[in-house]
């Protein structure tokens, strides 16, 4: 049989099923549920065959499941995060109800990536892609709070002017191409008129555009992000959004690298960095540790976008590894926040009080996670960010690289919000009692945590399935060190000097200061400070958390004047009053009706002439 | 050519039962009076039985079925057309009456009166509705859509009402319009060509004065075009659906815009010879989906939204068919099947959701979902399927619809298209997070679904998805239906070769 | 590479860095209390503090990160000095030089500050958290123009190598603030935010008691950070002299380099009064940007 089928089967069967075993115990649903993440995982990893294809002939069109290997590199990540997840989201959705409704959507929902990384064609890719996002729309309502009507309406909305302008590339395809066919039609695309090229291809990146976030059509992913369960919104953010990351990538190179329109990859390459740079900028000023990480995806993602969109070797390949390394991180943060409203019971800024001893697990796996997110050395994000700039800058493209420089810097400082919001600062009695998470939670944190440290000074692991993935895209002869990285120009650095330099000096002194300095310590609460003489007594607290970064906002006052969602809703608005005013064409009156029957008759009378 | 006039299957009883048991009806009930819920029933039963039978021999076969009544072989006598797209629609419009039937089963429980009535117009409603697909004869079709209009004002006023003879008042004017129209028209032909039989009008429709042709052609566009809802001659239709009892719009939404639909595509794919007709259905199609979609946007009561939403989708199919290629007029039959199936779905949940709201107001039936879960299911099951969601089955029309656009390469009329997909997504999925989200007011009157309207339901939603899931099931009809209407030499032959 | 050579240049070169760059802030001390019109203290009185700190008896310890706070920073000095070339053609001084580049270097800096921000923060003192604040805000003000002088001369040299402009310069025998002046000039305008010194100090905020990032450390634990700083001023001192200023090939050389920039950082901070963070912000996004929009356009069109 078809492993391919096999493992959508497994999927979509799977979800079906949870959704019974959860209505006969909800361990049975646990247990199920963990099975077929772990399933799912292996059976991808280990048995699938890749160089498989099935052909199914129906409704007059031929769907392909064909998987490769660039598609494969995003189906690691979803094999990677899927029984992490799973695991993770045993503990995590304890005591919610509908937990079967909520899994078969969770399984549907991966059962729809996966079907777009196989599709051999634009309408099984379109199928899968719709089934990915209505599943995930469901998720996004499934906790009925007040705000999911308007979060939900949005971000169906958004989703589906995506889908419905991807729809309109394929059928476009399917008229002129005369195949369905993606890879037939990167073949024939060169041969085709420049309009045509610059239609489809803009319909299509305005498809995959909306579930990547990029600007202006990002609008919905800070609410979709912040109001879905944790433990989806990891698989939102990390996987999800990586779908429209892998469209992006098919056409940008596709219309760059074979078909020689450079200008396209260079506006995608702007897009991607206005992204994210405005997306830096509200993010940091966020009340809500899910908020501001949903803000942090979308920037991470303008990043990945820039990278595909200059499309030279490098920085493709800076794009790939960005995006398998932002679902990895940006899901554990968003686990971790999830541990944090677990077990807080808030993820607000202005409530959430030096949790850091209270849950040192789930602190370490934020804070690697923050390190590799701001692309700091020596973990993993910054072999990432290096190769990005170092692409950008050796092919000239200085004024972007410009731009990610100020997100990166800028994403310093929600970075440091983030950590210090929910883990630092000064104790409180209210959250005394708050424990580590289940270890159910922690330990899936940590292993990305420890995979995601090994990968700073050994990126070579990941290189070697993403130069594989390469060749796929028409890039081909890249190499790769285990943990050199070289730029266009030759220049190049070296992981492991760096990270032992530092390692070596960390644990030095650590050693030298925990010798001679640690038995003298006196232990002392975060209220025993420095104030002056005046030390706050037990009921002040000093935390400071208003205003974080105020003087910064005055100085980039400009920056937060303007936004999209206004203009966006005045325009809803106006269609509304405009078809309101329509309404009245209705008077619900008789004669009025009748006027209108012989008004038509008689205009149907006047251009009777030109009826033949 | 012609099939064999079997005593159990023929076209005929599409028309003959019907008529023959709505007569029988309050006899029957005299006798028993369950019996005027059980017959019908059986005959609807029966009926659909019987069209999936002949569609099979049709399809399989190749030929189609005609029958002539009395003996009389056309163009003088009436005959009847069971070909492979009439034969599509009637099955489509057999299968919902049966469904409707089902549906309905247990309506108005207690009162024998209305029971009988409703049971009886049910039947009439249906056998003019097929009626007008199958007849070969234009005058015929006048007749049936006379029978068409009379139940349907009977069934608009059902409720004895101040709204409801309203609605009933305002459906009756524009309808006699429709009847007058379509009558001169088929006067005007009749006095130029001297016979009345479709297949022999298309045959010498040159010979006609050019004048009258179209004086003809314009007087049945409008009276079709009056009884297939299309703007602006549909004022009539969102009071007719909203005031009618619940099933009936179901009824309107799949047999009687079906029909009426059907009269306009013959007009002008077979009948006449005008290739400005496509222009014209065009035009109107547009104007009919923008101006429907965009007021059902702004409907506060959940009957009427879905009644605009129900003529905007008309005027889709008709922008399909006027392609007049075959993709196109492929897309127009499988929206057609689509609209009938989904929009009866929609029209059985929102008619129960709406029966238990106090004013039948949208946002009177916040939170019912918690009452109600099965039948909100349905009405979401149904929202998916008209939004085109796969795999349920609105999603292959709709691609259909898009690719015949880009066929001829409407690139701004399929993001028109598009846009007013959106606009139906807000509005439908507006309503959806009302019956799941908001909570409940607390003005609830339990009348939940019996499990005849519970099964009739979860019916509709399973072929819904079957279609959805697998699409082959029905791309066979639709295509020989669409090669069968594009072909005027194959239907003129076939008529007259008995 | 020999290891055991590595180990031993990378122990030296941290020695005389620690010890250039303490002195250095004893001359600051020195000629800013001359400025002021006062004695001040001697010039070795740096040394003095650091061994204070080192013998202080007890520590106030306020959790892991606050304890692994200072270590984040010596890591971070050590590593930028070991990969800044000191010595252009010495092959004892090579250090880590050929495994890194400028991009390295510039998100290296950020380490430091990190784990110092988180142990800042874990302390709990408002009043170190707002200077954390008021440090990153203006991190945006300064590296922007910095990042776009350092990126105009990148491409100028079509080299990302801190070592291969050094070796440019010294082969060409031309200082690149000459060859590429306004990419020096907008370099020149941010550096005394780099080292908040002068306008840009409200972060550390010295005449304040209560505030700034260090307020919660003492000891041993502000005997490294004072020693981690010092080595990571002489670390940016020799950075701006390898790539506007030739580098250099000995010791002294490089004294007279750094130390003559060091005095113009000292100079600026003397002269001007202390800016808000948002001034600071808006006047390092005046003229530094526009020398540096000028460095591009003089890459671009030459």
């Amino acid at each position: 049989m078809n492993t391919l089928v096999v493992l959508l089967l497994i999927l979509f069967g799977g979800g079906i099923i949870a959704y019974f075993a959860y209505n006969i115990h909800k361990i049975v649903g646990d247990i199920w549920l963990v099975l077929v993440g772990f399933a799912a995982s292996i059976y991808y990893i280990g048995y699938l065959d890749v160089s498989q294809v099935l052909n199914i002939h129906l409704a007059g069109f031929v769907l392909t499941l064909a998987l490769n290997s660039f598609s494969w590199i995003f189906g690691l990540l979803i094999a990677v995060l899927l029984p992490l997840v799973a695991l993770y989201s045993i503990p995590y959705m304890k005591g919610q109800d509908r937990l079967g409704w909520f899994y078969m959507l969770f399984l549907f929902s991966v059962g729809g990536m996966y079907g777009i990384l196989m599709a051999g064609d634009w309408l099984t890719l379109f199928i899968f892609w719709e089934i990915m996002t209505w599943s995930s729309y469901l998720i996004v309502i499934y906790r009925r709070s007040e705000d999911a009507p308007r979060v939900g309406l949005k971000y169906l909305i958004f989703s589906a002017i995506g889908a419905y302008s991807l729809l309109t590339a394929i059928v476009l395809i399917g008229a002129n191409v005369h195949s369905l066919s993606i890879s037939k039609f990167f073949e024939v695309l060169p041969m085709h008129s420049l309009g045509f090229k610059v239609l489809v291809g803009s319909l299509m990146l305005i498809g995959f555009g909306v579930k990547a976030a990029v600007m202006p059509l990002h609008v919905w992913a800070p609410d979709a992000y912040s109001t879905t369960p944790m433990n989806y919104t990891s698989m939102f953010s990390g996987a999800l959004s990586k779908m429209g990351i892998y469209g992006i990538g098919l056409i940008v190179i596709n219309l760059y690298y074979h078909s020689g329109i450079s200008l396209a990859g260079e506006i995608v390459a702007w897009f991607g960095a206005i992204t994210a740079v405005l997306a830096t900028y509200y993010a940091l000023i966020q009340k809500d540790a899910k908020r501001l990480m949903a803000w942090s995806s979308v920037a991470q993602l303008g990043y990945i976008v820039a990278g595909l969109g200059i499309g030279t070797k490098l920085s493709v390949f800076a794009g790939i590894y960005l995006a398998v390394l932002h679902g990895l991180f940006k899901a554990n943060l968003f686990m971790a926040i999830g541990a944090v409203e677990r077990q807080a019971g808030t993820t607000n800024f202005s409530e959430l009080r030096a949790l850091i001893r209270k849950m040192p697990w789930t602190f370490f796996s934020a804070l690697i996670s923050v390190i590799v997110l701001a692309g700091i050395p020596p973990l993993s994000g910054f072999v990432g960010k290096w190769m990005l700039y170092e692409s950008m800058i050796t092919s000239g493209h200085y004024v972007i690289v410009v731009f990610l420089f100020l997100a990166s810097v800028a994403g310093f400082l929600y970075a440091f919000r983030f950590l210090f919001g929910v883990f630092l600062g000064q104790e409180e009695k209210e959250f005394e009692h708050v424990k580590e998470a289940n270890p159910f939670m922690t330990v899936p944190m940590l292993l990305i945590a420890l995979f995601l440290i090994v990968l700073g000074t050994f990126p070579g692991i990941m290189f070697k399935y993403i130069a594989r993935s390469m060749a796929d895209l028409g890039f081909y002869g890249v190499t790769y060190k285990m943990s050199v990285l070289t730029n266009d120009w030759g220049q190049s650095i070296n992981m492991q000097y760096i990270a032992a330099s530092l390692v070596i000096v960390f644990v030095l002194f650590l050693i030298v200061l925990t010798w001679v300095a640690y038995k003298n310590s006196r232990n002392v609460t975060t209220k025993d400070i420095h104030t002056s003489g005046e030390p706050p007594s037990e009921e002040d607290n000093y935390h400071f958390s208003e205003n974080f970064y105020r003087p910064f906002q005055r100085a980039f006052a400009f920056v937060y004047k303007y936004a999209i969602t206004p203009v966006y809703n005045e325009f809803a608005r106006g269609i509304e009053d405009f078809f309101q005013y329509v309404r009245r064409l209705y008077t619900g009156n008789a004669q009025t009706y009748a006027l209108y029957v012989l008004l038509f008759l008689a205009i149907l009378f006047l251009i009777a002439k030109n009826i033949h | 050519m012609v099939a064999t006039n079997h005593i159990l299957v023929t076209p005929i009883y599409f028309i003959a039962l019907p008529l023959f048991f709505a007569f029988l009806l309050p006899l029957l009930g005299k006798i028993y009076k369950s019996f005027i819920r059980i017959v019908p029933g059986l005959m609807f039963a029966y009926l659909a039985w019987m069209a999936v039978v002949l569609l099979l021999y049709v399809y399989k076969t190749g030929n189609p079925v005609i029958v002539k009544i009395a003996g009389w072989a056309p163009p003088i006598g009436i005959d009847l057309v069971f070909d492979q797209f009439t034969g599509f629609i009637a099955t489509v419009i057999a299968i919902l009456g049966f469904l409707v039937w089902m549906y309905s089963y247990l309506f108005k429980k207690v009162e024998f009166d209305n029971a009988l009535k409703y049971f009886l117009l049910l039947m009439l409603i249906y056998a003019g509705s097929i009626g007008v697909v199958i007849t070969g004869d234009l005058f015929n079709q006048f007749v049936f859509l006379e029978i068409t209009g009379i139940s349907a004002y009977a069934l608009t006023a059902f409720y004895r009402g101040r709204d409801g003879a309203e609605a009933a008042f305002k459906y009756l004017l524009i309808g006699s319009f429709a009847s007058t129209f379509v009558l001169l028209g088929i006067l005007l032909i009749y006095t130029q060509l001297g016979t009345l039989n479709m297949a022999d009008i298309a045959r010498n429709i040159d010979k006609m004065d050019p004048t009258i042709k179209v004086i003809a052609f314009i007087l049945l566009f409008t009276g079709f075009g009056i009884e297939a809802e299309m703007f602006p001659l549909n004022g009539w239709a969102p009071d007719a659906y909203s005031q009618s009892p619940g099933p009936i719009g179901a009824v309107f939404a799949s047999m009687t815009s079906k029909a009426g639909l059907y009269a306009l595509i013959r007009l002008s794919f077979t009948i006449f010879d005008f290739s400005s007709a496509n222009e014209l259905l065009f035009i109107m199609g547009i104007l009919t989906l923008v101006f429907a979609e965009g007021i059902a946007l702004r409907q506060e009561k959940i009957k009427r939204m879905l009644a605009y939403s129900s003529i905007g989708q008309i005027g889709l199919i008709m922008i399909a068919f006027s392609f007049n290629t075959y993709l196109g007029v492929f897309a127009g039959i499988f929206l057609m099947l689509n609209h009938a199936l989904v929009k009866s779905l929609l029209f059985f949940s929102a008619s129960f959701l709406a029966y238990n709201s106090p004013h039948k107001y949208i946002k009177d039936i916040q939170g019912f979902a918690r009452y109600m879960p099965v039948t909100a299911l349905m009405f979401g099951i149904g929202v998916f399927a008209i939004i085109g969601f796969p795999p349920f089955s609105g999603f292959w029309s709709k691609f259909y619809l898009l690719s015949a656009m880009a066929e001829k390469n409407f690139v701004i009329l399929i993001i028109l298209v598009l846009s007013v997909s959106l606009i139906e997504l807000v509005y439908y999925f507006r309503v959806l997070h009302k019956l799941y989200f908001a909570e409940p007011t607390g003005e609830y009157q339990p009348h939940t679904p019996r499990w005849n309207a519970m099964l009739a339901m979860v019916l509709l939603a399973l072929i819904i998805i079957a279609i959805g899931v697998y699409p082959d099931l029905v791309t066979g009809f639709i295509g020989k239906a669409a090669h069968a209407i594009m072909d005027k030499t194959t239907y003129i032959n076939s008529v007259f070769s008995i | 590479m020999n290891i055991w050579n590595l180990l031993l240049s990378a122990i030296v070169t941290t020695l005389l860095g620690f010890i250039i760059g303490v002195t250095y802030m004893g001359i600051r001390r020195k000629i800013v209390a001359l400025a002021q019109n006062r004695y001040g203290p001697p010039i070795y009185q740096n040394f003095l503090d650091i061994l204070k700190f080192w013998s202080k008896e007890s520590n106030i310890y306020h959790g892991v990160m606050h304890h692994l706070a200072p270590l984040w920073m010596i890591a971070m000095a050590i590593t930028i000095l070991l990969i800044v070339p000191t010595q252009y053609g010495s092959k004892f001084f090579e250090n880590l030089s050929f495994n890194g580049d400028l991009i390295l270097i510039l998100y290296l800096m950020p380490f430091g500050q990190l784990g110092m921000a988180l142990g800042v923060g874990q302390t709990g003192n408002p009043n170190s958290a707002i200077g954390v604040t008021r440090g990153l805000s203006l991190l945006v003000g300064s590296e922007i123009p910095f990042i776009m002088a350092l990126i105009a001369v990148m491409i100028q040299y079509h080299t990302t190598s801190v070592t291969d402009l050094v070796r440019i310069q010294q082969e060409h025998h031309t200082w690149i603030m000459f060859s590429s002046p306004f990419a020096f000039l907008a370099a020149l305008c941010v550096l005394p935010a780099m080292f908040h010194a002068g306008p840009y100090e409200v972060i550390i905020a010295p005449a304040e008691l209560a505030s700034g990032p260090m307020s919660e450390f003492g000891g041993k634990y502000l005997g490294t950070m004072m020693s981690a700083g010092s080595i990571f001023m002489f670390a940016k001192l020799t950075l701006f002299v390898d790539v506007f200023m030739g580098g250099s090939t000995n010791w002294l050389w490089l004294i007279v380099k750094t130390f003559t920039v060091y005095l113009f950082v000292i100079a600026v901070g003397i002269i001007m009064p202390r800016l808000r963070t948002e001034q600071a912000i808006r006047r390092l996004w005046g003229w530094p940007l526009v020398f540096a929009i000028l460095a591009f356009i003089q890459v671009a069109l030459f």
